[in-house]
């Protein structure tokens, strides 16, 4: 059974984490966390809860610049905020397919994004629309992007003694829209056999994120502008955009359905961005 | 606002149908569910909410492989752990370890030396705490070497296969030294000789999947020594007499030192009907003498219940005009490790493969074989909507074939009310006006209307054998002020038994609704009842209980008789009221005046018993027939294969509604429940028999944002069934045939037959690439 801390600082918090080492956990929402602790799937000594903490960045700070949101901000606030959905509305999509009210309602962003699943429905639209994190130790910040961040399956930049304690989410060019698509099981709460997120610049340059095609949530984005009336030159593009998935064959999906769906799905997604762009801000 | 009772009752409003034909009683009233308050709150405890103070928590202990032989246990680890009261193995009960099972007795108390499916315990640890017995249970170590177990049916049925059953547990038996553990053959007719006159044979194999019950409340045992050697037992079984029965009968104790209390399971759906891991509790609480306490987790459930897998080889003849000639059918139903009622499931599911048509040869040739896996066991449906699934799919390749439609093949093919659908000895004739649920089913999903592209539809029936003996006896307390208690044995799982027990008695003994309280779950104050199944209770239950009712009014009039001096033969009795020469009397008024001063209260006692035939091969004709027409619009996205149902109507023939709005319940829960095992539903197994989506995470049952569109559901009431006021048994009808019906959407909407089970967006997806490949490439 793990002990658990509740610090109030953010200075105590990166101790209790620095102690712990590598059997330590921050803890926010627990959606991941303590589901893997229950099944033993994870093994903690030491639990350090954040939302206590009252020196961490603000949930939620919106300038002209951006977006930066804190670790305890949840999926259910974000959901509902007018300006996440104006101009990440790929995001919004994405993290409506979060589990359930319920769930959304205690899960955070940034945990979700530092638990690493390859099938994070929240990573690709993330991923489109260029997050930045800020990782944070006794020793100081640093800063990476989340394409980088990601490691591999469970695994992230954030280290023993780290915490992520921010995530910037620069905001859009003008005239450029996102749209989020996923495929499950059914219609109710499941994990994606494949997500995508595609970012449509005014231009029709085009940015992907892909879930549950790799082994590690991908982003690829097109060398220039892509005539996206003509089909030919959307295929060739989905060719280059999508040829970094290597889907697995498991209990969601077998491969080959993965890749043919993935392709689907990231056409719907481009077309739907594509409309969803503001005209008048595409002539400027 | 409508309130969801207002909502449904409008549904059948608008149907046409009167929601209240008994405008004096309750019977036939929406009448909401006894204890619903308290279920839809959270205040309903269930096994799992009752507290047992000082109890020992047990976990179990099992090995990472589906088939193995035990070589050895080391304990000494787990009996380190902290808390730790006792490690039991198959060494510590008694030898030869005691078996036990409702068809064979094969199943053993603790796995004896052979683990012989993913899941089966090996050893329980008993401990102070729940995290002292599971950390304990992780510390044992199990020496085992792993055997080549059988999962598949072509597994089990190769040449010099494992043998999931030692032959030593059927002596004497021709297929003792096989996996085939039962065997059922049904045959009328010349086959040979209608085929000669056969337009087009249609012969297609079909798989359907092994699927897990899925209560919400996985369940658990609480095992307590009482101080006179004898055991009280808290589970939430369907069958507590039985429970009592099994307990007894291993420990070597009478009846009446085993008592069963069985607090209302959280869903049933036949999984929580046989004896599982009672007995282990049982003896782990008499070797400790302590309470015991055993709450499974989701995926101990799913290691101890499912619905047998089958496949199913179908040979269909029809002529050019679309009548049925034969039907062949060779039926391997994939059972598990151990019995439990799955042989029953296999014979009775078998004897209506050639389903409720008119079809002059039939040869059915029906197998149950052993696997290492889950014990498969009686759930709704019982063996039936697998063998509707290959029916109905082959009545409508026949259509295609012939140019006719999925409606047209099955009205000219549907036997009509009396005749035979089962022929020969054990025939069985329609116990309904069933061609009524199918036109119905038509009319309301639009049959014939044109369709948008990428729409289809299908339209299936189905039928279940209702019980085919049972036994039920109520008691009926009529107290002095005119409120009564009524004890009835029937489990309230979420159907809502009691309810009907509640408006039968307000109506027959005119008591207020809200006075007439049930008692159950208890074999140590409640009456014998068989078992709660096959829809047997409205029925069964009902029945005693109406016969209770019968008897505390015939001693009302004779008490009567006796207190006020007027002679017997001037008085009558009927629902509600007793008839004096000076006019009626309300059945309460007349009881407080019968009663007197000292008061005190009428006892009525109610038996429905149906004998079972013993040469039936079902053990006795069936009490009724479940009967549904199932009709489903369905709109396919090509390129993913996904599924929306835009429309799902479900029609049963129900005698009569004693509760409508519990008949809607039920056929919606079914109607929806079926669309889990055509759509989603499936249990993987890897190479070493294990479950590969153990658990809520990938094991996929539909949930709200699942359900079609719309979902309409609308019953036939004819008043000619044999329980209470014409009713028949309900709560099955419209799972049997949602399979058959999705099938044949789909196929109308894009063009391609599935035969396997479940229709998940990448099997369709799979189906469309095959029949049309240059979509691969299409935008």
């Amino acid at each position: 059974m793990p002990k658990y801390h509740r610090p109030t600082s953010r200075a105590d918090a990166l101790a209790a984490l620095a102690e712990g080492g590598a059997r330590a956990r921050a803890l926010v929402g627990g959606t991941d966390l303590l589901v893997g602790l229950r099944h033993h799937h994870d093994v903690a000594d030491v639990l350090v809860d954040l939302k206590g903490v009252t020196d961490l960045p603000e949930p939620i700070v919106v300038t002209d610049d951006g977006v930066q949101i804190g670790p305890t901000y949840t999926m259910g606030e974000l959901v509902s905020h007018p300006v996440i959905g104006a101009w990440y509305p790929a995001l919004v999509e994405a993290a409506l397919t979060v589990g359930s009210v319920a769930i959304r309602n205690r899960a955070s962003l940034v945990g979700n994004s530092c638990n690493a699943s390859p099938a994070a429905d929240t990573a690709p639209p993330l991923l489109v629309h260029g997050a930045r994190v800020t990782i944070t130790s006794l020793d100081g910040d640093r800063t990476a992007s989340l394409d980088e961040f990601f490691l591999g399956p469970r695994r992230t930049l954030c280290g023993p003694g780290e915490l992520v304690t921010r995530l910037d989410l620069p905001r859009p060019a003008p005239g450029s829209a996102s749209a989020f698509r996923r495929l499950t099981r059914r219609r109710g709460v499941d994990l994606a056999t494949v997500s995508v997120a595609a970012g449509v610049g005014p231009d029709g340059a085009l940015v992907v994120g892909m879930g549950a095609v790799g082994p590690r949530p991908l982003r690829t984005a097109s060398a220039g502008p892509v005539d996206l009336t003509d089909d030919a030159s959307l295929d060739r593009a989905l060719d280059e955009l999508l040829a970094p998935a290597t889907p697995i064959t498991d209990v969601r999906g077998s491969r080959e359905y993965r890749l043919a769906t993935l392709r689907v799905l990231t056409r719907r997604a481009v077309l739907a961005a594509a409309d969803r762009r503001d005209p008048r801000e595409m002539a400027s | 606002m409508t309130t969801a009772p207002e909502r449904a009752i409008d549904q059948r409003d608008a149907l046409g149908e009167p929601s209240d034909p008994y405008p004096q009683g309750q019977v036939g009233r929406p009448v909401l569910r006894y204890g619903g308050g308290d279920r839809t709150s959270g205040a309903q405890r269930f096994v799992a909410d009752l507290r047992f103070p000082g109890s020992l928590q047990v976990a179990l202990v099992t090995v990472p492989v589906g088939c193995a032989d035990v070589l050895g246990i080391d304990v000494t680890a787990a009996r380190a752990v902290p808390g730790v009261v006792d490690v039991v193995t198959a060494a510590d009960l008694p030898s030869p370890m005691p078996r036990f099972g409702v068809s064979h007795t094969d199943r053993p108390v603790l796995a004896d030396g052979r683990v012989n499916y993913h899941g089966e315990p090996v050893a329980a640890v008993v401990a102070e705490t729940l995290d002292a017995a599971q950390a304990a249970a992780r510390a044992v170590h199990v020496d085992f070497r792993e055997l080549p177990g059988v999962y598949t049916l072509d597994d089990a049925l190769a040449p010099g296969a494992h043998r999931v059953q030692e032959p030593s547990l059927r002596p004497g038996h021709a297929l003792a030294d096989s996996n085939v553990l039962e065997e059922a053959h049904y045959a009328w007719g010349d086959v040979e000789a209608e085929e000669a006159r056969t337009e087009v044979v249609v012969e297609e194999t079909y798989t359907f999947p092994m699927v897990t019950h899925f209560p919400i409340e996985p369940g658990g045992t609480v095992a307590v020594p009482t101080d006179s050697g004898g055991l009280d037992v808290y589970s939430p079984v369907q069958h507590p007499y039985l429970l009592q029965r099994t307990l007894a009968s291993v420990l070597g104790l009478p009846l009446n030192q085993v008592r069963v209390f069985a607090p209302d399971p959280g869903g049933g759906f036949g999984g929580k009907q046989n004896p599982k891991l009672e007995p282990l509790l049982a003896f782990l609480a008499l070797r400790t003498r302590r309470t015991c306490r055993l709450v499974l987790s989701l995926e101990e459930t799913f290691q101890s219940m499912r619905r047998a897998g089958c496949r199913i080889a179908a040979r269909t003849g029809f002529t050019a005009d679309g009548a049925l000639t034969f039907h062949s059918v060779e039926a391997d139903f994939l059972i598990g490790a151990y019995a439990d009622v799955a042989p029953r499931v296999m014979g009775k599911g078998s004897y209506v493969a050639a389903g409720p048509y008119r079809i002059p040869g039939v040869r059915i040739d029906a197998r149950a074989v052993m696997t290492n896996t889950t014990p498969s066991t009686a759930f709704r449906g019982f063996g039936s909507p697998q063998v509707s699934w290959a029916l109905e799919s082959q009545l409508d390749a026949g259509a295609r074939r012939l140019g006719l439609d999925g409606l047209e093949i099955r009205r000219r093919n549907l036997v009509a009310k009396g005749e035979a659908f089962v022929r020969g000895e054990s025939a069985a004739t329609a116990d309904g006006e069933w061609q009524q649920s199918l036109d119905k089913a038509a009319e309301l999903i639009g049959w014939g209307t044109p369709l948008p592209p990428g729409r289809g539809r299908g339209i299936a029936v189905g039928i279940k054998p209702g019980a085919t003996s049972g036994l039920s006896q109520s008691l009926v307390r009529l107290l002095a002020d005119g409120s009564a208690i009524v004890y009835a044995g029937t489990s309230d799982m979420g159907q809502g038994a009691r309810t009907l027990w509640q408006q039968i008695v307000a109506d027959e003994l005119g008591a207020p609704l809200e006075q007439v309280s049930v008692v159950s779950g208890d074999t140590g104050t409640v009456p014998f009842d068989l078992q709660t199944s096959a829809s047997r209770s409205t029925v069964f239950m009902g029945s005693a209980v109406l016969e209770a009712c019968k008897d505390v009014r015939r001693r009302v009039l004779d008490l009567y008789a006796e207190s006020t001096g007027v002679p017997p033969e001037q008085l009558g009795e009927r629902p509600g009221v007793l008839v004096t020469p000076d006019g009626e009397l309300a059945l309460p008024e007349a009881a407080r005046v019968a009663l007197g001063s000292l008061r005190g209260e009428f006892i009525g006692q109610g038996t429905r018993r149906l004998r079972g035939k013993g040469k039936h091969p079902l053990g006795g004709d069936a009490a009724f027939y479940e009967f549904n027409a199932t009709a489903i619009e369905v709109e396919v996205d090509r390129e993913t294969g996904e599924l929306l149902l835009t429309r799902h109507v479900t029609v049963s023939d129900v005698g009569t509604e004693l509760n409508p709005l519990q008949v809607v319940s039920q056929d919606e829960g079914a109607a929806i429940m079926g669309l889990g095992h055509s759509q989603m539903e499936q249990l993987l197994l890897d190479e070493h028999g294990r479950i590969r989506n153990l658990g809520a995470l990938d094991y996929r049952i539909p949930t709200f944002k699942d359900v079609p569109v719309e979902l309409v559901s609308a019953a036939v009431e004819n008043h000619d069934g044999p329980g209470p006021y014409g009713s028949k048994g309900i709560s099955e009808g419209a799972l049997l045939c949602t399979a058959g019906a999705l099938g044949a959407a789909v196929a109308d909407a894009a063009g391609v037959v599935i035969r396997d089970l479940p229709l998940t967006p990448e099997r369709v997806w799979t189906a469309i690439q095959a029949a049309c490949p240059e979509e691969q490439d299409a935008q």
